[in-house]
């Protein structure tokens, strides 16, 4: 499978070079965490709740420990009793976070909900001896909406909350009283997200295998961050008490030299993130929980404790989508039975397991109230942000911080005068909430479908009051009036204007009323957003200051004594084509093929730390920063060794198809062999000739990237069905890598924004059992729904070096607001208002009165 | 009249990829379990196991069917078909080929369901037209895509399959 399409001599970033991954994956070779059965394994299964909200009062899992091929069955109170609880990883001021143990043990609070662990030798086994245990429950009022959890008088989850607000957060810029006291007229609209579930095709896994001489764990496992899965189940699944860790710690030397030596490295590297950060969100969190401080100190003193963790290895990954960036509770439990039994132990977790716990997401309702002149000129926009996290809160990111990025996008590529938010998450007995590929969506959903409102009320065209407020290069540079630095690369007014040449709305609206005359709606929906990808180096202070060191990415280049390059990196790679991209970035700095880099992810033992993994549209900015970094040290240093060779000059060398050679003498050439291996001389043989390691924190480079979609539908008004005729995508990322990873990057996130319009909604009833169990109810768009996508690029360059920019989230960010908007315009002669995202047939029908 | 009861084995022969397999297997397994645990070809991926995702299609008889919904039992003495058995060697198929070619997949998880279903399609209708591949492949899901690169692969493959016939004496 060679690249041979790409011409040689430009380089291949900037191709559709063919990916690298498809050797394997497109012949059944690939190897997902299914597929690992170590010897003598033992199946799990989880015995979950089927109440929303009770109290346990008993568990007997005698008849199951008694029943055939089982090995060992686990309680909540067993799980309580040897690990410890999930803590509150980003804590900030006004909220509190439930801490929350692998298993339930005294009540359970969702469907769901686990509260046992079989483990037997066959998953058929341990399946049938689960159906032995006998739980005793007695039910509490469910909790089964955000009203429910609003109520005086709701049933709290968690004893330590105050009700079931576990958050409450009002930020305000610039004079909002003034300002809407100032402007003509105030239109207010209150719209509604219902919940949806991330659903990669792969459900989450675990394979557990425990070493039996020294104990130590392999962890593989389907995640989007292996660094992160590593600390959390060293961290968790092996409680030890404070007085053990620390007579540990202080008995070994090598140890706290290790520990001081890396704190120190880590305080240097990001003192500037460490230095904004206070203990408010410490002392909001203290306050609710006491213990929470016990239970950090025991963590941080069993870490220190203990050199044994765990190596996670992850390797292909079918999928995330954000969900397997959290920390499966799951995982903690397995590893903790792993550890008492010494056995290995597997987990599939299987797709109606997935549905209900597998992560969900956007269940939010937005009143917005935007202050507007009469000429169309926006003054100011008030949000009231409501967000159902559901019963256990996301690790480590979980609906709290996504509200913060929410509090700095809201207002979008457009001036406001002022601008204020309140935000309330609260919980509720339902699925946990989880980040899903563009966690903060919902403010471009609930802004640009308000921007419609108003276009509306005042009479205008969407796409007119869009250009008279988006902030254009005229303005720059400048601010969002949230604070973060707006340059060239908000280039959002440049991606409308090019839609709007690609559309020709003169001959749409012709068309809808010829379609008009046949019965037929036609409908048109703009959509613009601009997202942090990385942004800039303010974007992050002000979501929320001291973050910014989870954004860094380290790559460490490698040249081996046979000339090979080998290439590490801490991005978790699961559909994203990494081997391909950053191959493509590696030999164009090396000077040499696609099919001579050799990316290495997914194996803590060999990869350098990252927190977040891959997630947040940072593999190409940062990721992408970080090897080609790593690599343009190793060139250097492959300069000058070959420059001693050639005796010539290090700046005089170049490298054409792995042929280093003084420029314009290549037959005198070196290989990567020759050089490698007189640098390696005397060398230990495992030692790399040359290598480099790079920690990228992207400060000044890269930007945002930018996006307006169009969608065009056609609502039958006879069944209520909507089609998309026409989709388009005007997107600028920057310079692309890879045109037809990228286009498939944007087709595969507006494919899930319309899922998320028409066809899909994690629905439960008012007992909050969960109705979308199955995919005969939780509907995935197929082929026959989705349409062919355009994707137009705008390739705007920004003033930094690393021109990278992330584009994994957008298409599920702009689809959404699109599609509703076209919906309203579809249905506007019949007075239609569209203030829930989810449109299924008989909500279209209902909007057109129809029933 | 003889019962047999769930724990009890029965004989099994599955040709799989034209390697004759006499397998002992409970009645109860699937076989999708069967082929990925007992033979080893675990390129046959389970995303839901209730029939929905297409991601176990395998070929069965020449037939495309959900491995997940069928046990292995009900399987007895057919010729078996898994995304194993479709380059040869080296070589990749055709559809393999279509599908590298155009970006066909993402994080690969469907992929062996979706090439499956795109054998069974080509053989019964070698020229489809775009709608009606949309139609076919309707059910496999793939969560990464938004299915246009697949619909292009399945094309490409057309012309991939025509090319290599058109070439042949």
């Amino acid at each position: 499978m060679s690249n041979t399409t790409q011409q040689s001599g430009l380089g291949f970033v900037g191709q559709s070079v063919k990916r690298v991954e498809d050797q394997r994956l497109l012949t059944g070779k690939g190897c997902y965490v299914a597929d690992i059965e170590p010897e003598g394994v033992l199946h799990a299964v989880f015995v979950r709740s089927p109440l929303a909200h009770a109290r346990v009062t008993s568990i007997d899992v005698d008849a199951a420990r008694r029943a055939p091929g089982v090995a060992a069955v686990f309680t909540g109170a067993d799980i309580v009793e040897a690990t410890n609880p999930f803590p509150p990883f980003l804590m900030l001021p006004n909220l509190y976070t439930p801490l929350h143990w692998a298993l339930s043990d005294k009540k359970v609070r969702m469907v769901g909900d686990p509260v046992a662990l079989v483990l037997a030798t066959s998953r058929y086994l341990a399946e049938d001896a689960a159906e032995l245990v006998e739980v005793d429950y007695e039910p509490l009022d469910a909790v089964a909406s955000i009203s429910d959890a609003l109520a005086a008088d709701s049933e709290p989850l968690w004893e330590k909350a105050d009700g079931n607000v576990v958050y409450d957060q009002t930020d305000t810029y610039g004079d909002v009283d003034a300002v809407f006291a100032a402007a003509d007229r105030v239109i207010t609209e209150r719209f509604s997200c219902q919940r949806q579930a991330n659903q990669p095709m792969e459900t989450r896994g675990s394979v557990i295998e425990v070493d039996p001489d020294t104990g130590h764990l392999t962890v593989h496992n389907a995640t989007q961050s292996s660094h992160m899965l590593r600390w959390i189940i060293a961290a968790l699944a092996d409680k030890q008490s404070t007085p053990s860790s620390l007579k540990s710690f202080v008995a070994n030397k090598e140890r706290r030299n290790a520990f001081v030596s890396a704190a120190k490295d880590f305080v240097s590297t990001n003192a500037d993130s460490l230095q904004e950060q206070d203990n408010a969100g410490m002392i909001s969190q203290v306050k609710a929980d006491k213990s929470t401080l016990v239970h950090l100190q025991r963590i941080a003193l069993g870490l220190l404790g203990r050199d044994n963790y765990p190596t996670v290895k992850a390797q292909d990954i079918g999928g995330g989508f954000g969900a397997k960036g959290s920390i499966a509770r799951e995982d903690v439990a397995l590893a903790a039975a792993a550890i008492k039994l010494g056995r290995s132990v597997k987990w599939i977790e299987d797709r109606v397991e997935n549905l209900t716990d597998g992560g969900h997401a956007r269940e939010e309702t937005l009143e917005v109230a935007v202050a507007v002149d009469n000429d169309g000129t926006l003054r100011g926009m008030k949000v009231d942000l409501i967000v159902d996290q559901g019963a256990y809160p996301g690790f480590p990111v979980g609906a709290p911080f996504a509200t913060r990025i929410m509090k700095v996008m809201f207002p979008g590529s457009y001036k406001f005068d002022a601008y204020g938010l309140r935000t309330r998450v609260v919980s509720t007995n339902k699925g946990k909430y989880v980040a899903y590929r563009g966690p903060w969506a919902n403010e471009t959903w609930a802004r640009e479908r308000m921007l419609d409102v108003v276009a509306r009320a005042l009479r205008m065209s969407p796409t007119d009051l869009r250009l008279k407020n988006m902030i254009g290069e005229a303005d720059m540079p400048t601010k969002m009036i949230t604070g973060p630095t707006l340059d060239e690369t908000m280039s959002t007014k440049k991606t409308l204007e090019r839609a709007i040449e690609l559309v020709d709305l003169d001959a749409f609206a012709t068309a809808k009323e010829e379609a008009a005359k046949a019965g037929r709606r036609l409908g048109i929906g703009f959509a613009c957003y601009h997202e942090a990808a990385p942004g800039p180096p303010d974007y992050l202070t002000s979501v929320n200051p001291g973050t910014d060191a989870l954004s860094a990415e380290t790559a460490r280049t490698t040249v081996q004594a046979d000339g090979s390059v080998v290439v590490y990196t801490g991005q978790m790679p699961h559909g994203q084509s990494h081997e391909t991209t950053y191959a493509q970035v590696v030999a164009d700095e090396l000077g040499v093929g696609i099919e001579d880099v050799e990316l290495v992810w997914g194996n803590t033992d060999r990869t350098p730390f990252s927190v977040l993994g891959t997630g947040g549209s940072r593999g190409g900015p940062m990721g992408g920063g970080s090897v080609k970094y790593s690599s343009r040290k190793v060139r250097d240093l492959i300069n000058h060794q070959a420059a001693e060779m050639l005796e010539a000059s290090p700046s005089d060398i170049e490298i054409i198809d792995g042929n280093i050679h003084v420029a314009g003498v290549p037959a005198r050439g070196l290989s990567f062999g020759e050089v490698a291996a007189a640098a390696a001389a005397g060398a230990a043989p495992t030692d790399a000739a040359f290598e480099a390691t790079v920690d990228y924190g992207g400060h000044g480079d890269g930007g945002w990237s930018t996006a307006t979609h169009v969608c065009f539908v056609d609502v039958d008004l006879s069944t209520g069905i909507v089609t998309i005729p026409r989709y388009l995508v005007v997107e600028d990322c920057g310079p692309v890598i890879n045109p037809a990873i990228v286009d498939g990057q944007v087709r595969g996130g507006v494919a899930q924004g319309i899922g998320a319009v028409l066809y899909e909604s994690s629905i439960y009833d008012s007992d909050a059992n969960l109705q979308a169990t199955t995919y005969m109810d939780y509907l995935i768009p197929t082929a026959a729904e989705i349409p062919d996508i355009e994707v137009h690029h705008i390739e705007t360059l920004s003033p930094g070096e690393n021109d990278f920019r992330g584009v994994g989230e957008g298409g599920m960010i702009g689809a959404p607001a699109a599609i509703t908007n076209a919906v309203e315009d579809a249905l506007s002669d019949l007075g239609a208002r569209v203030t829930d995202q989810y449109l299924p047939p008989s909500r279209i029908l209902e909007l057109a009165g129809i029933i | 009249m003889s019962t047999t009861n769930v724990g009890d084995s029965l004989g099994v022969v599955l040709t799989i990829n034209g390697k004759r397999h006499m397998l002992e297997v409970e009645p109860r397994r699937s076989l999708s379990d069967v082929i990925r645990e007992d033979v080893g070809l675990t390129g046959t991926h389970l995303g839901c196991e209730h029939g929905v995702c297409g991601a176990c299609t395998v070929l069965v008889d020449g037939q495309p069917a959900r491995s997940c919904l069928m046990l292995a039992v009900q399987a007895d003495e057919t010729e078996i078909t898994t995304i194993e058995g479709l380059a040869d060697g080296d070589e990749l198929h055709p559809i393999q080929q279509a599908m590298h070619e155009s970006h066909g997949f993402q994080c690969g998880f469907c992929t062996p369901g979706f090439l499956m279903s795109t054998v069974a399609l080509l053989s019964e209708n070698p020229q489809p037209n775009r709608s009606e591949i949309r139609a076919e492949l309707s059910g496999n899901l793939c969560r990464c895509t938004g299915y246009q690169s697949i619909v292009d692969g399945v094309e490409t493959a057309v012309s991939l399959l025509n090319e290599a016939q058109g070439n042949q004496p």
